[in-house]
């Protein structure tokens, strides 16, 4: 069979001689971390020079303004660490009319940990760095959710005062969305979508690379913020103006963190594009391309039109306090609501963005442990479609009690209201998809079907907020808070957690502990619903959003959910220790331990190098359990031969 | 088996389909209820929660029949039917939730036309946020006063602005809200129908004293409206000036200040009644009108109003500066 002739036949043609290592000084110019060690703070002393020198130089007081100067620090500083890094090299060697080096892979694939924690044009290291990256961010972000909960687990003010309250919130949600759920999904997607579709990498590797190293900058410059005088950024992360413009200077580093975060985004949603569209295996038609693919796709369309109206909004914020612009100041004649416009117009769609790729994910899953086709797969697809589409005509549901022009609520309701629809779509396919099944019920599976009773009760809450009366009623209450936590821990980290189990042992090469992972599904699942149902309650019958302190008849149940923050902080530990211990010592993991028909499962884990000794040849669709000698994928032997994977990439 | 099958299921669904009816429905989610826009809401939020209910009722008592249902033996390496779709059950399910939404769409088009129609004549009351404190005018009774009262029955027009930054108004059991937006004026319709005394909060973050920022809205019955009013006014007509004390409620001093003898029970500036005595008159006023220029240690700048200067007048400012000296002088 070609899948033994995978397993064992090794790319000969690919090994190549590591280069030298360079001794002395030159250990210093090249691209890595001991260049980075000098880039960087030379970058920063650049930047602080420019600044101090103008104002000097123009006479502005004071010299020292940490304003324009927390700017050119976070432009400036990560691009001298990129450098240091090596990210531009490549492209320098282009730009300056040097010969380029010939390719020699160098840069690619991982041999040992180190070769994680360089840039690495592997589309399967960047995207366990990324996992693992964004994971980290997981966990900061909820020990600052736990701060939150310890200061709300009863009234009044207990452990930090109010402005440092509002600095946990904001940077609780700026880390989760933008650190944590929007590049996680980047993550799974590089990893597996070349697999999937038949390619040897992304279509752009370098550019890959540099998406990711821009990632850990964004997260590490909203950290900063904490350190900061007046302290972290604190007006939420919708960072309304004007209060973002008031507030003190630690706003900047989420002005400027979302922007690395954005272009990170960006430039991996463009790298999805073109490898979906051009790089697909022969044979693999759209339509015969798995959901995930799909989902990914959908969602890099929204993310390279919505991501820049982010950059735009955040920008303009930055561009009223550092250059006295007046985008946003009312007083003089600038327009508040603009910025909420313009704001949503992103992070409306970037709700899908957080969402989809989970989808994709839960279609995989749910087909894969069930033994059964995907129900009504073109629906499946054309509802993400759908949802790509009406996603960008809804915007202003966050917006019904703004103050905006009153007739734009109507239309923004009856979108909102249809959205719906496909989203409804997707639930009762993967139900009856599920339906007379043989279903296995592994640790994804129960993320799976955990994902989808918790993201049709967000769903469902979401009906109530789509009608402009409740939701005059409900907006800015904890039953938002409610709501969003329901679709986005309940449904996009629920996915996530899914992902993680059912990619582990082609990502890593070892089986995790199944009873410890059903262990770990049933807390969160309890500990979640203990958390955040209350919050529904407490919400409707008077409970505003982000407040430090609260009635008193709002104790009880703020204490329950505090209580089942912590148990969910628990229940995340028994993940990490499972992943820890299995990706050390775990059972050896066969190359298709879940018998799935996809082409990732088909290859070794964790897959070789450059993925394919052979590109396959696609003969059927993804999902075709049951059907008697149904084949998505063949290796045929005598197929392609794989010489330079770019240019087998590019036909 | 096939008949059986949906029996099973059928039942499930019942039992599901109770409990989750008892849950939507013998629970009070919503507040009380004290007005007439408040009717309307509630009525279209019940609305939704049979339709939202029933079509949770669906989902939940077919995944856990699936989940008991379905289960394959660990050692079962057959394969499920393949049943690639249906085209009929596919549009099915596209057409229904379609038809309800619409339904919770026209309806609450409807509630929300109704709600925001204002009649003529129309009593208003101005609506001033700034951090963190709300301040209610009356023009027709000429007075200003930091705790919202209105008539039982009466539809008011609040028109809103904001000093600072963007503020929220919400009283629960009204089920009104509507952001107050620096830069534009915005509106409320509201016709309380209940009286007594009901929280108002501000639910847009504003700032460090966003909790804080909340006073009660009073609901009184037309006798006792109207003998308030008479009493403000004559106050007014009679032309004695505002009390220091007046002063310091009306401005809101005390959504950020504590000081007992006013009623101040903010936290988000220093309080009153501990820094007071170590000032003089002059250093009181000095605080109101310029605030940054002396800040008590572990406090921040910019946070409270510097324009007092500017809204108070010369007699409010000075009456306002008497009554803090001689308070701090009686603790």
């Amino acid at each position: 069979m070609a899948v033994d002739v995978l397993e064992h036949g090794q790319l000969e043609h690919h090994e190549v001689a590591p280069p030298a290592y360079p001794g002395g000084i030159r250990r210093f110019t090249k691209g890595g971390w001991l260049r980075a060690l000098w880039t960087t703070p030379l970058a920063f002393g650049l930047a602080t020079a420019l600044v101090c020198g103008i104002r000097w130089g123009a006479h502005w007081d004071p010299v020292w303004d940490l304003a324009p100067l927390l700017t050119a620090w976070t432009i400036v500083t990560p691009i001298g660490f990129l450098i240091g890094m090596g990210a531009f090299d490549y492209w320098f060697y282009w730009i300056s009319g040097q010969r380029t080096r010939p390719e020699d892979h160098s840069a690619h694939g991982a041999d040992s940990w180190r070769d994680y924690l360089r840039i690495n044009t592997d589309h399967k290291v960047i995207g366990v760095q990324y996992v693992v990256t964004t994971f980290s961010f997981y966990l900061i972000a909820g020990v600052l959710a736990l701060f939150v909960r310890a200061e709300l687990a009863q009234p009044g003010s207990d452990f930090v005062n109010t402005q440092s309250y509002n600095g946990l919130v904001s940077a609780h949600a700026g880390l989760m969305i933008f650190l944590f759920i929007v590049p996680i999904f980047a993550g799974f997607g590089n990893y597996v979508i070349p697999l999937m579709i038949g390619a040897p990498d992304m279509a752009f590797p370098r550019l890959n690379a540099l998406s990711f190293w821009m990632l850990p900058i964004a997260g590490l410059i909203m950290l900063c913020g904490f350190l900061l005088p007046g302290g972290q950024f604190a007006a939420g992360w919708t960072n309304y103006a004007p209060l973002a413009e008031v507030n003190p200077v630690g706003n900047i580093m989420f002005q400027m963190g979302v922007q690395w975060a954005g272009a990170s985004s960006i430039a991996t949603a463009l790298n999805f594009l073109v490898t979906i569209i051009t790089m697909r295996a022969p044979g693999m038609t759209f339509w015969r391309m798995p959901l995930l693919v799909w989902a990914n796709f959908t969602t890099s369309l929204l993310v390279v039109l919505a991501t820049p109206f982010l950059a735009g909004s955040q920008f303009m914020l930055l561009l009223d306090r550092v250059l006295h612009t007046n985008f946003f100041v009312a007083e003089n004649g600038g327009y508040v609501i603009g910025y909420q416009h313009i704001f949503w117009f992103y992070s409306h769609p970037a709700v899908y963005i957080m969402i989809l790729p989970g989808f994709g994910i839960i279609s995989e899953i749910i087909a894969v442990f069930s033994r059964k086709p995907v129900f009504g797969y073109r629906l499946m697809a054309l509802s993400l479609v759908a949802i790509l589409i009406l996603g960008f005509s809804v915007w202003a549901h966050h917006m019904f009690v703004a103050g905006m022009a009153p007739w734009l609520r109507i239309p923004m309701m009856i979108t909102t209201l249809l959205i719906a629809v496909p989203t409804g779509i997707k639930v009762f396919s993967w139900l009856a998809t599920m339906w007379e099944g043989r279903i296995h019920f592994r640790t994804p599976m129960l993320f799976a079907i955990g994902f989808i009773s918790m993201f049709v009760i967000g769903g469902l809450s979401g009906i109530y907020l789509g009608s402009v009366p409740i939701d005059i009623h409900a907006s800015d209450t904890y039953f938002i808070v409610a709501h969003i936590h329901y679709v986005l821990f309940g449904g996009s980290v629920f996915t996530i957690f899914a992902g993680a189990y059912f990619w582990f042992p082609k990502m890593t090469g070892r089986m995790y502990n199944e009873r410890l992972g059903k262990i770990h599904f049933w807390t969160t699942f309890v500990a979640f619903n203990v958390t955040f149902f209350p919050m529904h309650y407490v919400g409707l019958q008077g409970m505003p959003r982000r407040v430090a302190d609260y009635a008193p008849q709002f104790a009880d149940w703020n204490m329950v959910s505090s209580i089942g923050a912590f148990a969910l902080g628990a229940s995340t530990m028994l993940f990490i220790y499972n992943v820890v211990v299995s990706w050390n010592r775990g059972e050896p993991a066969p190359s298709n331990p879940w018998r799935s028909m996809t082409i990732e499962w088909q290859l070794p884990s964790p897959p070789s190098k450059f993925n394919f000794d052979e590109i396959p040849q696609v003969v059927g669709g993804p999902y075709e359990y049951g059907v008697p000698g149904a084949r998505h994928a063949v290796f045929q032997g005598t197929g392609v031969e794989v010489k330079e994977p770019e240019k087998v990439g590019a036909h | 088996m096939r008949k059986s099958l949906i029996i099973q299921l059928l039942l499930l669904g019942v039992v599901v389909g109770a409990i989750s009816a008892a849950v939507g429905f013998l629970i009070p989610w919503l507040p009380e209820l004290g007005s007439t826009q408040g009717k309307r809401i509630d009525d279209i939020y019940v609305l939704t929660s049979i339709i939202c209910l029933a079509i949770f009722t669906v989902v939940a008592a077919v995944s856990i029949y699936t989940f008991f249902k379905f289960r394959a033996k660990p050692d079962d390496y057959e394969d499920g039917a393949p049943i690639h779709g249906n085209t009929v059950l596919e549009a099915v399910w596209t057409a229904i939730p379609a038809a309800l939404v619409t339904i919770i769409g026209v309806y609450s088009a409807v509630v929300l036309v109704k709600n925001e129609h204002v009649p003529a004549n129309a009593p208003v009351i101005e609506v001033t946020a700034q951090q963190f404190v709300w301040s209610f005018t009356y023009p027709e009774i000429g007075v200003t006063s930091g705790i919202l009262r209105v008539k039982e029955g009466e539809t008011y027009e609040l028109k809103m602005q904001s000093r600072d930054v963007i503020h929220s108004f919400w009283v629960p059991q009204w089920r009104v809200k509507q952001d107050v937006v620096p830069g534009i004026e915005t509106t409320i319709v509201v016709t309380p129908t209940k009286t007594g005394t009901f929280p108002m909060i501000c639910t847009e973050l504003c700032g460090l004293g966003h909790s804080t920022m909340r006073t009660s809205a009073i609901v009184l019955s037309a006798a006792d409206y109207d003998k308030w009013a008479e009493e403000q006014k004559s106050a007014a007509e009679a032309g004695g000036a505002e009390s220091g004390k007046q002063v310091f409620v009306n401005a809101g001093c005390g959504g950020c200040h504590i000081l007992a003898d006013a009623g101040g029970a903010g936290e988000v500036g220093p309080s009153l009644d501990k820094v007071l005595p170590e000032l003089t008159a002059d250093q009181i006023r000095e605080s109101i009108v310029d605030p940054n220029k002396v800040i008590t240690p572990s406090y921040q700048p910019n946070v409270m109003p510097g324009d007092y200067g500017d809204t108070l007048s010369d007699e409010q400012l000075g009456a306002l500066v008497d009554s803090l000296v001689s308070t701090s002088q009686k603790g």
